[in-house]
């Protein structure tokens, strides 16, 4: 946890300042974990934002501070997969997002050994993402919660609300989809 | 050997996404990411309490409506018919009173 539970208590009993102090612990690692889910950093804080607008009228619903994380954590889930659903809904294709005098500037500012790293870093953002793009938005979100942001199966189980040997199953399915598109990639 | 391929295949892929999270790290957010939230939260703060405003606004008039519909299909078909009896109960008791009388006072009269 990397906030105490009184402070939950004081964001749950109306304490805006204590509010302001939960999300200002949070929204790093929660705007980390959503553009990994979401893959556009342009919409990552507009993501962000809603999940902690969520947090903000959801948390009276809050059973126990000890269950704020998986709380967190489920209102981050739902948020992208909100907007992955919207995402396909509109088509989107992941270059046409960037205006031609956004690709410009990053010609223009990327040089050198810099560039070649963030080349790298691209071809692996745009690989995993491609993989993904095999499975539904559920199982890619639930992939990259166990296989990208690391959280157990007990962790999973605690945000899906679902029980373990579901997860197994699905996470396995899941899994063996990218795994052979991985290999016809390879 | 199959097994051995895909076992391979399963920790490049374990790495691809070890990667894949070095790729993307943890992000700081920008410096309006505070403001802009709260604006979110107050503007949907008083949209809440616009609306519960406009319901209680609806609640009321739907009961005075009610009322008013009640009060007009009870009290004003009373007042637009008469009453079958003219005279009032009181009118009545001192018509009889005044019988009674006239039967008493000749007797007091003779004495």
């Amino acid at each position: 946890m990397l906030i105490e539970f009184e402070l939950i208590e004081k964001a749950k009993n109306g304490d805006d300042g204590a509010f302001n102090q939960m999300v200002q612990a949070y929204r790093k690692r929660i705007l980390g974990t959503i553009a990994r889910l979401i893959g556009k950093p342009e919409d990552v804080e507009d993501v962000g934002q809603e999940v902690f607008l969520r947090l903000y009228y959801s948390l009276d619903q809050l059973r126990a501070a000890e269950v704020f994380e998986p709380w967190l954590y489920r209102l981050t889930v739902n948020a992208a997969y909100d907007y992955l659903r919207r995402q396909k809904r509109r088509h989107e294709h992941r270059m046409s997002d960037l205006s031609e005098q956004q690709v410009m500037m990053a010609d223009a500012s990327a040089g050198g050994k810099q560039q070649a790293e963030e080349d790298r870093r691209t071809k692996i953002r745009e690989m995993v993402h491609s993989l993904l793009d095999k499975v539904s938005e559920e199982d890619r979100i639930l992939l990259m919660m166990k296989e990208v942001e690391g959280l157990s199966l007990k962790e999973l189980e605690k945000i899906y609300k679902v029980n373990e040997n579901a997860l197994k199953v699905r996470l396995f399915r899941a899994r063996q989809r990218v795994l052979k598109a991985f290999e016809s990639h390879e | 050997m199959e097994r051995m391929d895909q076992g391979s295949t399963n920790d490049k892929l374990d790495a691809l996404f070890a990667q894949y999270r070095e790729a993307c790290p943890d992000r700081e957010a920008s410096a309006g990411f505070m403001p802009h939230l709260w604006e979110q939260i107050e503007t949907r703060r008083s949209a809440v309490s616009s609306s519960w405003f406009r319901l209680w606004a609806q609640v009321w008039l739907v009961a005075t409506v009610t009322l008013a519909i009640v009060i007009g299909g009870i009290l004003i078909p009373r007042l637009e018919n008469p009453p079958a009896y003219q005279a009032s109960y009181v009118d009545v008791l001192t018509a009889a009173d005044s019988a009674n009388d006239a039967v008493v006072l000749p007797s007091g009269g003779n004495e």
